[in-house]
């Protein structure tokens, strides 16, 4: 796949950051595309953050939390997924696709889980770019009469 | 004279402060971290390459459905790191001399073949090795290599060989590949067995159990029919990281799965064909468990499970059990099915049974899952015996009901499956009870043989600009293999504020720690960033060599360049070469950003509260009194006891009141705990160390006590039955009252000829869903001795399923065979009562006979169901606990941490948690003062230093924090600014912040930070990953 | 001698002008502090400045430049381009300068569609647009989106007090010293941190008793009414209580963003969806950007990338 924009993926320390280790472990491959950010819960990840990492030029965002209900620290990855709402939500309102925003849950078991999820983030947002140029930095507070 | 909860009288000689714990299951691996965070060193036998014991090969685990690898790995990289625990892998003891407080172990070591020193556990060496076997890990439905790691997440992550396996060591030195591509050259074909003699002051068994084997036994058709399978392969089946990444198919043919059949009670229950009679206790809700997770992923499926009761006993469990039922679409069939035959040659099963309404019934089904039960393996019978300890018919350590841990032979304590049949949480308090007994034992040797490090003073950075430097690891061929670590050396050196790069081939290794101490010393570093494996594994020791050079260990961050990069870009050194750019930019950027972090250290009141005088508050205040920690007992009626007041005997017969006076008496009469009577607790304040704690008494006087944890023992109620005429006919009683009727031989008793006991009074309704756990034992104990008394009477036990778990089944075995009769009846047609004459008609509809059944009765005895304490929510609106739906307590996780709270400091035990019996209440109380102990041991407790920190120049009090935070760490406070005007702001409790950030990602205004996952500090890291000039040096 | 000073009015509606002209004695502190060499509100200043026309804009040099306004048509940057060249230190004046403000809602359309629905609706006119109409950019901008902007003084309108203060300390050479809290720093209404489950329309008013001071009303985002507060920046009411709050009515947002670069929309949501409050019962959300739809913030729906 000719296609070679940055995907910034925010790992929980407690299952998909330990789940990503595994994937290296077990030699799964995936695409050079993932930039792994390691946090402590999905639910300190602020929107701000993923909408920010759009304006910089980020082809899309992923946030990983634990399945629900096993969350190290009780409700995070519940609260993660209410603002994930906000995020899809918000994204079309300020004119992103929402497909460059996942949100998913990866035990720290599941390492093949999570190299799917990272083929199929790959593959939406190939195809959300095919056709179109690949969105670049800078883009987002672009006007339209600078250029 | 060993008196209640183990106190030894040790005038002999000073104790060994260090103790042996044999076996690294679940069980063994609490009591080890326990003891060694209580202040002795662990010996930590295990007799396989890795600890962990059955755990990692489940897939989940109920009734939570946890991943299980996913909360077990936390405490195996806790014990495989921990200064004063030391792991022996592929050991076994041989004898143990000595006495309680002073014996010597001698233990033998089988060699693993593999420099555990030097194995960076790249796993090169099995990719190369030729030869595959079966793997019991799997439970042989998968291979693994002659050199090999037991699990992908194993402690110590270090290879072993397997001699039998291995060509070269198997056929004198045919192969041999492993030792010549290891990069670190690790492999020791001449490494020999070691024995060591060593000292410890007290010795834990928790030696676990293995699987029953089922093809010893033709019917089932296991070893011969392929599609004939255990639980545990099953389990492998499911799992994700199993061999087939949780996608079930048929073993015979690798298609789709249509029918599955769990068989119950396979080794279990069953005298004749193997002779293990008892109950294992798990197999029913692993079995519901399993069969809820491949419909789960499998919704058109159809599962059945053929049991002979249900017994989902365990708190949450029969909710659990309703769900699957109800929901889930899993077909429930009481039925035991005695064989298994092929159909057709395509590999289709074939299952016989009489169905409750007498009817033979064939099914077909396509995949037959064998719950096989637990046993006790026939070399830890056999250490067992080489000890000199006792051991029940049923092949279990013998224990007392009254001393769950000890076993017959002083000084050395028992837990987990070895002591009988059971689950996790179970298995998890016996290694804390364990725990908790050994600390008495050698209370006064405490520290004496614990290390801890010394650290030279650390400098200050804050005014310093960063002077990061960058070390980059070959990781032997691992990283380097792929990436090429010149270019990224030479990359990393233009990075802004990066003064020093330097590259190792194992930066892991003693060496390199030297030197990187060494350039941190010379070249004036003061923030790291190492680029090689992941931080969860190794930031540890790197951080341990910060410390060591002198600065701050969290000035400190790790590019993961290995697992994350060079092993998943493997035929792609363009890509990993420009990955691991971008990583090492991103750390630098992250690192540049980083502040010295000092975690808060809190000193701890070395006192107790415990709530509730009964068995269980009793046990845990005289054990944390034993162990030589002041015990603040409150008890709310006038005398100790609590619920054991009513009981006379154990489900193993052993005499209740005789037991409590001495427990009593021990308690009242010993100088470290002050009971007060009367009293209950009115205020709380304060947190885990130091608590203050407000009393009222009968006369209403307030008395405050400082205390540095809680144990909550408060009890639970007995219901008062409304249904089956109690009250209203003078013949039908409550259990209770009716042992005191038969103690006492009344009239009713001692005439009386025909008995009902009605079971699940109150219990397992819609209204309480839940199983009162003791009420079966108990019924039948009072059945067998109504019969004993007089063979003549008849007596019948009304019940819906009987829960006779572990070596209970033994009762129930003798009630029958003594000729008592079993009725069962269905919750939607309870047994109808009416009084007749001077007795009692019951009618029931009888499922044997399919028809009505009426028995005069001259008593019908109720088994009533045990009901949480009314006074549990005040309690739990106090220190801020949850309650479950059944108002109990709701413990910090069903399995691993079944007596604590997430608030920390506070711990439960005994009915307050659910019901239970005696046994388990003791187990649980000792678990819960172990656990106490832990805390108070420590004369300080070091907090967490990723917490969350308010930023004052933008905090302004809105408060869209406070309610988002799990652990009620944020309160609101106002102040005044220099001009007088009020102003408010959050503050963050750092005692009771657990650092998750959720505050962080609700604040619109970044006021409030996880310190080393800041906003700021991730956003930097995305900069750094998509623009890559941002970080670049000028 | 004074330091001189540069006024201009752009894309706004001529609110910050009346705002400073209507404080009284505070504008004769300005006349006292600052040379006034161009406002043509006040001062009859000619100069070119129409599109299509040629020629440069003869406007003085000046040490400060304050302008009002985003950039919305090609004049309005032809002028703020002169400004920023003529001017030592430009000073972006209230919403619309520093966020884009009311006129920057038009950015979730694009200008021919704005044109249209203006002119060519059955609510106004079916008739083509009349010629005439200066052509709109294809969207608002805020002043530092196409020019350097050396303080950014929010406000609609900004307090007159607050521009003096801005320009005392910056003749004294002081620091300047911005609220940089947002309106719940000086709002002295009730906080539990326990909230509604649900926002209401924005129909339902404050629940108070009637003459209770405000520090005894509880807060208003608490009530489930839609407060702009947490996420808006303070200082329309002084060190005081904010102004709308003052009324018992929530906040409307009107000072822009309190983070720098912070999304009134996505803050907001945030935070109510992180409380567990169903966000989705708002009504037009996009309208919580109503006074920061520059940046690039407010795009038309069509236009996903």
């Amino acid at each position: 796949m000719n296609w070679d924009a940055k995907i910034i993926a925010f790992c929980c320390n407690w299952c998909s950051y330990a789940a990503a280790d595994l994937a290296g472990i077990s030699r799964l491959q995936y695409s050079g595309s993932i930039r792994i950010i390691r946090v402590l819960c999905s639910g300190m990840v602020h929107p701000q953050q993923v909408l920010h990492a759009l304006d910089k030029g980020a082809a899309g965002v992923m946030l990983i939390g634990c399945h629900l209900g096993e969350c190290h620290y009780l409700k995070g990855n519940e609260v993660a997924l209410a603002r994930a709402e906000v995020i899809v939500d918000t994204l079309e309102d300020l004119g992103y696709a929402s497909e460059r925003f996942e949100l998913t849950w990866v035990s720290s078991a599941e390492p093949e889980r999570l190299v799917k999820a990272f083929h199929h983030m790959i593959a939406r947002l190939a195809d959300l770019d095919r056709g179109s140029p690949v969105f670049t930095a800078g883009g987002a507070g672009r006007l339209i009469n600078e250029t | 004279m060993i008196g209640h909860n183990g106190s030894v009288d040790m005038t002999a000689s000073e104790p060994v402060g260090a103790v042996m714990v044999i076996g690294g299951g679940i069980s063994g691996m609490r009591a080890a971290l326990d003891l060694a965070d209580s202040g002795y060193y662990v010996y930590l036998v295990e007799k396989t390459g890795a600890i962990g014991g059955a755990m990692p090969q489940y897939n989940k685990v109920f009734p939570t459905n946890d991943c299980s690898m996913c909360i077990i790995a936390p405490k195996l990289v806790e014990c495989g790191r921990h200064a004063n625990i030391r792991i022996l892998t592929l050991g076994s003891v041989l004898d143990i001399a000595g006495r309680p407080g002073d014996f010597v172990v001698r233990v033998r070591q089988k060699p693993r073949y593999v420099d555990t020193e030097k194995c960076i556990a790249c796993g090169q060496c099995s990719a190369h090795c030729p030869q595959s076997v079966d793997d019991p890990f799997s439970g042989h439905i998968a291979g693994r290599k002659a050199i090999y790691i037991k699990y992908p997440q194993a402690v110590p992550f270090k290879y072993q060989i397997d001699a039998e396996a291995c060509l070269y060591l198997s056929q004198e030195g045919k192969c041999g590949v492993c030792a010549e591509i290891c990069p670190p050259e690790a492999i020791r074909f001449d490494d020999r067995a070691l024995e060591e003699e060593i000292r410890v002051g007290a010795v834990v068994m928790a030696l676990g159990f293995q699987t029953f084997n089922p093809a010893v036994i033709k019917a089932w058709g296991y070893g011969v029919y392929p599609n004939v399978i255990t639980s545990l392969q099953f389990e492998r089946y499911l799992a994700p990281d199993g061999p087939t990444s949780g996608v079930l198919h048929r073993p015979s043919d690798g298609k789709p799965v249509r029918r599955i059949a769990f068989l119950q009670c396979i080794g279990s229950r069953d005298k004749h064909h193997c002779g293990n009679e008892y109950c294992s206790s798990v197999c029913c809700m692993y079995a519901i468990k399993e069969a809820v997770m491949v419909k789960e992923a499998n919704p058109e499926l159809e599962v059945t499970i053929f049991y002979t009761d249900i017994r989902t006993h365990g708190k949450e469990f029969d909710r659990y059990f309703e769900r699957a039922r109800s929901e889930t679409g899993i077909r429930f069939v009481r039925s035991r099915i005695h064989g298994v035959e092929p159909r057709g040659t395509r590999g289709d099963l074939r299952l016989h049974y009489i169905s409750v309404q007498g009817r033979q019934v064939e099914e077909i089904v396509d995949l037959v899952v064998l719950s096989v039960g637990l046993e006790t393996a026939d070399d830890m019978v056999s250490l067992a015996d080489r000890i000199g300890i006792q051991m029940t018919p049923d092949r279990f350590a013998a224990i007392s009901a009254f001393m769950p841990v000890h076993t017959s032979r002083e000084g050395i304590f028992t837990c987990g499956a070895f002591n009988g049949p059971r689950d996790i949480p179970q298995s998890v308090i016996g290694g804390s009870a364990a725990a908790a007994s050994v600390a008495v034992l050698l209370s006064g040797a405490r520290h004496s043989l614990t290390r801890t490090a010394s650290f030279p003073l650390e400098q200050d950075v804050r005014l310093r600009e960063p002077r990061i430097g960058v070390f980059i690891c070959h990781c032997g061929t691992n990283i380097a293999g792929v990436v090429d670590i010149e270019e990224v050396a030479a990359y990393a050196a233009t990075l802004a504020n990066v003064v020093s790069v330097e590259r190792n081939l194992f930066t892991c290794a003693q060496d390199t720690q030297d030197i990187m101490g060494q350039q941190i010393r010379d070249r004036e570093l003061n923030r790291i960033v190492v680029a090689a494996c992941t931080p969860r594994t190794h930031e540890p020791l790197f951080r341990a060599t910060l410390r060591s050079a002198g600065i701050n260990e969290y000035l400190l961050e790790m590019a993961n360049i290995r697992n994350q990069n060079a092993w998943v870009h493997g035929f792609d050194q363009q890509t990993a070469t420009a990955k691991a750019k971008d990583l090492i930019r991103m750390a630098v950027a992250k690192v540049s950003g980083l502040r010295a972090l000092h975690p808060l250290r809190i000193p701890i009141t070395p006192s107790a509260l415990v709530i509730g005088g009964g068995v269980a508050g009793m046990t845990a205040a005289l054990n944390l009194a034993l162990q030589g920690f002041d015990v603040h007992l409150v008890e709310k009626t006038g005398q100790l006891g609590g619920n054991a007041l009513h009981l006379f005997q154990t489900w193993s017969g052993e005499h209740v009141p005789r037991y409590l006076d001495g427990l009593r008496s021990e308690v009242v009469n010993h100088p470290r705990i002050a009971v007060f009577y009367h009293s209950t607790v009115v205020e709380v304040a304060g947190h885990v160390g130091n608590f203050t704690t407000t009393l009222r008494g009968d006369s209403g006087r307030r008395k405050t006590v400082r205390h540095g944890v809680v144990l909550i023992t408060t009890g639970a109620k007995r219901y008062i039955p409304e249904e089956f005429e109690y009250g209203k006919i003078p013949k039908v009683v409550a259990s209770i009252e009716f042992d005191k009727l038969h103690m006492h031989n009344e009239a009713r008793v001692a005439r009386g000829t025909s008995f009902v006991f009605i079971q699940c009074v109150g219990s397992r309704n819609q209204e309480r869903p839940y199983c009162s756990k003791s009420c079966c034992t108990h019924s039948i104990q009072s059945a067998i001795k109504l019969k004993k008394e007089a063979p003549s009477r008849r007596i019948y036990i009304l019940y819906r399923e009987i829960r006779t778990y572990g070596q209970r089944e033994r009762l129930y075995n003798k009630a029958r065979e003594l000729g008592i009769v079993f009725i069962n009846y269905e919750l939607h047609g309870p047994p109808k009562l009416s009084r007749e004459r001077d007795g009692v008609l019951v009618e029931v509809w009888d499922h044997v006979l399919h028809r009505p059944l009426q028995i005069q009765a001259d008593v019908v005895i109720l088994a009533s169901a045990t009901l949480a304490s009314p006074d549990a929510s005040d309690l739990a609106n106090l220190f801020k606990l949850p309650l479950n739906a059944d108002g109990f307590f709701q413990e910090a996780h069903a399995k691993l941490r079944p007596v604590e709270f997430h608030v920390d400091g506070v711990f439960v035990a005994g009915l307050a948690h659910y019901p239970k019996p005696l046994e388990e209440s003791i187990s649980q109380a000792l678990a819960a003062a172990g656990k106490a102990g832990c805390l108070l041991a420590r004369k300080e407790i070091a907090l967490e230093a990723y917490v969350a920190q308010v930023d004052p120049g933008r905090c302004d009090g809105c408060g869209l924090c406070i309610e988002v935070c799990p652990y009620r760490a944020i309160t609101l406070v106002e102040y005044e600014d220099e001009k007088g005007v009020v102003l408010k702001s959050v503050v963050i409790d750092q005692v009771l912040c657990k650092g998750c950030g959720i505050c962080q990602g609700t604040c619109p205004k970044q006021g409030v930070d996880v310190a080393g996952f800041t906003c700021a500090q991730i956003e930097a890291q995305v900069d750094a990953a998509l623009d890559d000039t941002v970080a670049e040096g000028t | 001698m004074k330091p001189r000073l540069n006024f201009e009015w752009l894309h706004g509606c001529s609110g910050c002008e009346i705002a400073l002209l209507n404080s009284g004695e505070l504008l004769f502190s300005l006349f006292q502090l600052v040379d006034i060499v161009h406002f043509p509100l006040l001062m009859d200043h000619k100069y070119i400045a129409d599109p299509g026309e040629e020629g440069d804009l003869s406007l003085p040099e000046a040490d400060i430049g304050l302008v009002t306004g985003g950039v919305g048509l090609a004049s309005h940057l032809k002028i703020l381009t002169a400004m920023r060249r003529q001017c030592r230190v430009l000073i972006a004046v209230g919403t619309c300068a520093g966020h884009g403000g009311i006129p920057a809602m038009r950015n979730q359309w694009t200008a021919g569609q704005t044109m249209e629905t203006v002119f060519s609706t059955a609510t106004t006119d079916t008739a083509p647009v009349p010629d005439g109409v200066p052509a709109l950019l294809d969207r608002v901008s805020s002043i530092d989106e196409q020019v350097r902007v050396d303080v950014c003084l929010p406000g609609c309108p900004p307090r007159p007090e607050m521009i003096i203060a801005v320009l005392e300390a910056l003749i004294q050479r002081e620091e300047q010293r911005l609220p940089h809290k947002s309106v719940c720093e000086t709002c002295p209404t009730v906080r539990t941190g326990k909230g509604q489950a649900t926002i209401h329309r924005g129909t339902v008013r404050a629940a108070y008793t009637p003459g209770e001071p405000l520090d005894r009303m509880r807060c208003l985002l608490e009530q489930g009414l839609l407060c702009m507060g947490p996420v808006t920046a303070g200082g329309c009411g002084g060190r005081d209580v904010p102004l709308c709050l003052r009324s018992r009515v929530s906040c409307r947002g009107c000072y822009g963003p309190v983070r720098k670069y912070g999304n009134q929309l996505l803050d907001m949501m945030n935070a109510l969806a992180s409380n567990g409050i169903d966000y989705r019962t708002i009504i037009d959300r996009t309208s919580l950007l109503r006074f920061s739809g520059a940046h690039g913030r407010l795009r038309p729906k069509g236009e996903r990338k």
